[in-house]
């Protein structure tokens, strides 16, 4: 069981708090992402988990086991960094060998293990290259083979993605949901990417200041956002009057256009975008309301400056807090 | 045109424009060119020409002296001891400064950067001098040894090979802590930390992951050391007492005072041919440190 | 090809001396380049002989240095010299003459003072007297010759003495008993014999002249061979000029300097004798002139201080430099085999 349970766990340096009192837990071989602007602490609690950063307080348990203090050797996580951190004087082979050797183990074992990985990652054929002979996909997926040929009981993705090309990122996404689900293992992946959280995620974790800002399953957070910073930053957010006073968000596909008079909110077309399957309106209402909608692309659109209402139903609306 | 198309590879992106700024520079390069050609190439030249003369002819005479007295490649080979022996110091003393320089906070790590650099200001001379002041029989070292009851007599750190080589790693030091220092620091921080997430001890990590990723740098540094080291004069002549013969002392004997620059050219050349081939590991080991390695 | 036609290609490829001769080589001398050893030397020079010479003559002086024997050699190889007085030793003037790096001196067209003899060589004008002599710390045992000076049991302490063998050694076969009237030609295996028996006890072999006081002071050694003008009215060091080695400083003209620079070089000449100038040189630098009026001239209690005066002069002896030219490769040979293994 290696569950990841974070109790109150807290960084500051100085007087600036880079994670802020975090409780979280995490299931075992569950996939988590952790998803904040830059600055909102992601990658400080990424490595806390991962032991390279030492806690200001708080505890941190890895399957029952208190690893707070424990050093990165200590702690079996498979870590993944943005920039892949390959040893650029090693081969592909050595890479993925490395854990194994400075565990003992012998060269049988090692070399069966290491052609296990990389056929994994479909990366065999280049065993013998240097990274820098390699594309930045096929060292991200070397570097995957090495984070997991000793079989940790965490894989820690930091920004995984963030250097490639959307194309590629899309591909190895679909590549690593399927990898992950394959090998069990419990993952956490740092995004600021909020389609990449979404897409990969069981749960979500939404990252503000240090702080927790929501913990939910990708459609919970997205459809109920636990506070307006979730909804801004999960994609885009129309803030409509909710009932009880209270404000609430309504997402952009879920707002019907409607002729004008039809009742519903009068608004004005200021841009329209083409977006192939869907076009983007920006609306604007005469009490200076601003509305983003999404409708499916029939064949008709709205021009700019057309006169237009707008309607929901009340359930799409999500009151917020 | 053609030309750009005919390079096209994946190379060729970087070849055309530097050909075209060569020329472009050629008027400003110029003459330097000529300046280096003629201050610098000539006077080899001439050293080529005075090596091949004797008694206004050209012969072999010169090489067959020198390689008939044996006391001239005693010499070399005790110059290439001395090199060896000071590259030694200096690249194990050069290395551990540099990488205790690169665990320093900011301020620090430049307060010391800088005292490292103050050092290429003082001349060699006076450096020199001042290991007398410090090791000698009445110096700082042995005085204070003496006053603490530590020694009887004292150390003769002086006039013999181990003056010499202090004297000598004491100069060459910045040469291989600057060139050694940018290397570290230029080593990613997350590889050190990724092999700590895979399990490497700090020392797997040290021998592993960090020093063969410096050993480019370092091995070019050597190589820069071991080149200067061969020349060496005054600070074998001054801290060496007279009991370390090298060979720019010897060649200041047949230059200066018997003259016999026929002579001295010709153990000159033979100096040159070893440097050359010293300095081409040297540019091998330089293009790998770049990273321009095929 | 020639030698010498290649020579001249590459010289005339790589020197920018020619035009600068041409231009010096006009009738109108304006001014007297003199290469010397540098240091007080020079300030000895500037003070006693070119103060002098440029008040009577209107003609400049101007000093070059260090005078490394190699630059005289490419001086004259240049084949348009701008420099006309060369400083050298009676070693390197031997050679100097052997190796036609030197023009001959007119000496009746120099209006000189008395000199001693030797002064008034057929290619140089011996100047300046200076020794290499027997230094120690005042506090060890005082040393009467060099036989004592390397008896290391009767006169314990440590040695330093010059690393070239035009000094050492004479030394050695002094210390081995040789009479100053027999020490030429040199016994070399005698004196090498001699040098193996005491390089224990020789702590430095000094290059440079600054050395021998410096490593007296330090107490590295008690006993050092020293050129007289660095030890001479030094606190805590004393001296003696028995058995010392007198020498030489000679200017000589640079083979291939015009007619109007070597007439310039032979009025500089005659300053050089005057011992009223000597005294004051002397007073910068105490090493003394060529004059046998010198030492009348200088107050009697510093007259010991000379290496030139009588009581002095007559305990010392010259090289033989005649000797030297003829063997100092195979004696240099030697001596760096001896260097190998001290």
């Amino acid at each position: 069981m290696t569950g990841i349970r974070l109790d109150k766990l807290r960084k500051e340096y100085g007087t600036f708090i880079a994670v802020n009192d975090v409780d979280l837990t995490v299931n075992d071989g569950e996939f988590l992402t952790i998803l904040g602007p830059s600055g909102s602490g992601k990658t400080t609690l990424l490595s806390l988990i991962a032991g390279l950063t030492e806690p200001t307080a708080g505890q941190m348990m890895i399957g029952g086991r208190d690893v707070t203090i424990a050093r990165p050797q200590a702690r079996n996580i498979g870590l993944v960094f943005q920039s892949y951190a390959l040893f650029p004087h090693m081969t592909v082979e050595s890479n993925v060998a490395f854990p194994l050797q400075v565990r003992g183990w012998s060269k049988d074992k090692v070399s069966a293990a290491v052609l296990r990985a990389l056929d994994m990652v479909q990366m065999g054929s280049l065993a013998q290259r240097r990274p820098a002979q390699l594309s930045g996909g096929q060292q991200q997926r070397v570097a995957l083979a090495r984070a997991l040929v000793f079989q940790p009981d965490i894989l820690l993705l930091d920004e995984p993605l963030g250097a490639l090309d959307k194309k590629l990122r899309e591909e190895l996404q679909v590549e690593l949901r399927q990898l992950q689900r394959r090998v069990g293992i419990t993952t956490l992946l740092v995004t600021h990417d909020q389609e990449e959280a979404l897409s990969m995620a069981d749960r979500v974790l939404v990252l503000n200041d240090g702080c927790v800002q929501q913990l939910a399953t990708p459609e919970d957070a997205y459809l109920k956002p636990a506070n307006r910073f979730v909804a801004e930053f999960l994609g885009t957010a129309n803030i409509v009057p909710s009932t009880g006073g209270r404000q609430g968000v309504v997402r952009p596909e879920r707002i019907r256009l409607l002729p004008s008079g039809s009742g519903g909110v009068p608004a004005t077309v200021r841009e329209v975008i083409y977006l192939g399957q869907s076009v983007r309106y920006h609306l604007d209402t005469p009490d200076g309301g601003r509305f983003v909608c999404l409708a499916p692309f029939v064949g008709e659109k709205h021009a700019i400056n057309s006169a237009i209402s707008l309607a929901w139903s009340p359930e799409d609306v999500w009151p917020l807090q | 045109m053609d030309r750009g198309a005919s390079t096209l590879g994946p190379r060729a992106a970087g070849t055309q424009p530097r050909s075209r700024g060569w020329k472009a520079a050629l008027p400003f390069v110029g003459p330097l060119l000529v300046l280096v050609v003629l201050g610098f190439n000539g006077p080899i030249l001439l050293i080529v020409n005075y090596s091949f003369s004797a008694a206004g002819t050209y012969s072999f005479v010169n090489y067959q002296e020198l390689a008939a007295t044996p006391v001239f490649l005693r010499v070399i080979g005790n110059t290439f001891r001395i090199t060896v022996l000071t590259t030694f110091v200096v690249a194990v003393l050069g290395y551990i400064l540099a990488y205790w320089i690169t665990s320093l906070s900011e301020r620090t790590r430049n307060i010391v950067l800088a005292l490292v650099v103050v050092t290429f200001w003082v001349s060699v001379l006076v450096r020199t001098y001042a290991w007398i002041v410090v090791l000698g029989n009445a110096g700082l070292v042995n005085r204070t040894l003496l006053w603490a009851g530590a020694i009887d007599a004292p150390i003769a750190f002086l006039y013999n090979d181990l003056g010499v080589i202090i004297g000598m790693a004491n100069i060459q030091m910045p040469l291989l802590i600057l060139p050694l220092y940018a290397a570290m620091i230029k080593v990613d921080q997350r590889h050190l930390q990724a092999a700590a997430s895979l399990g490497a001890s700090e020392r797997t990590i040290f021998w592993r992951v960090f020093f063969p990723q410096t050993i480019p740098a370092l091995a070019s540094s050597v190589m820069l050391v071991v080149i200067l080291c061969l020349g060496f004069y005054v600070t074998p002549a001054i801290l060496g007492g007279g009991r370390v013969p090298m060979v720019a002392n010897m060649l200041d004997t047949y230059i200066n005072s018997i003259p016999r620059w026929e002579l001295a050219s010709a153990v000159s050349i033979v100096l040159l041919l070893f440097t050359l081939a010293l300095f081409m590991i040297y540019r091998r080991l330089d293009k790998w440190a770049s990273g321009e390695e095929a | 090809m020639e030698r010498r036609t290649f020579n001249k290609l590459l010289l005339a490829g790589g020197a920018l001396g020619p035009v600068v001769g041409f231009a010096s080589a006009q009738s109108q001398v304006r001014e007297l380049r003199i290469n010397e050893g540098g240091g007080l030397n020079g300030d000895a020079i500037d003070a006693g002989y070119a103060k002098p010479f440029t008040e009577k003559t209107g003609i400049k002086v101007v000093r070059e240095s260090p005078n490394n024997f190699g630059k005289l050699r490419a001086l004259v190889e240049s084949k348009s010299t701008t420099t006309t007085l060369f400083e050298l030793g009676t070693a390197s003037l031997a050679q100097a003459k052997a190796l036609g790096l030197v023009e001959k001196i007119d000496w009746s067209k120099v209006d000189a003072l008395p000199v001693y003899p030797e002064a008034k060589d057929d290619y140089g004008i011996g100047y300046q007297y200076y020794s290499t002599l027997m230094a120690w710390r005042t506090d060890a045992k005082a040393p009467k010759n060099w036989s004592d000076f390397f008896n290391a049991k009767d006169f314990p302490g440590k040695r330093s003495i010059p690393d070239d063998p035009v000094y050492a050694l004479p030394m050695a076969l002094l210390a081995s008993g040789v009479s100053i009237e027999k020490l030429y030609p040199l016994d070399l295996d005698a004196a090498f014999k001699k040098l193996e028996e005491v390089k224990k006890d020789i702590s430095v072999w000094w290059k440079a002249g600054a050395q021998p006081p410096q490593l007296l002071r330090d107490n590295e050694v008690q006993y050092a061979a020293s050129y007289s003008g660095r030890v001479v009215g030094q606190p805590g060091i004393s001296y003696t000029y028995n058995q010392a080695n007198l020498n030489i400083g000679y200017l000589s003209i640079v083979k291939g300097s015009s007619q109007a620079q070597i007439d310039a070089a032979y009025k500089f000449m005659r300053e050089l004798t005057d011992p009223k100038n000597q005294v004051v040189a002397a007073d910068i630098v105490p090493y003394s002139g060529n004059s046998p009026d010198f030492e009348k001239l200088i107050d009697k209690a510093s007259t010991s201080k000379f290496p030139t005066t009588a009581d002095n002069k007559k305990v010392q002896y010259f090289n033989d430099y005649d000797w030297w030219t003829a063997n100092a490769d195979s004696v240099q040979k030697r001596w760096q085999q001896f260097a190998l293994n001290r």
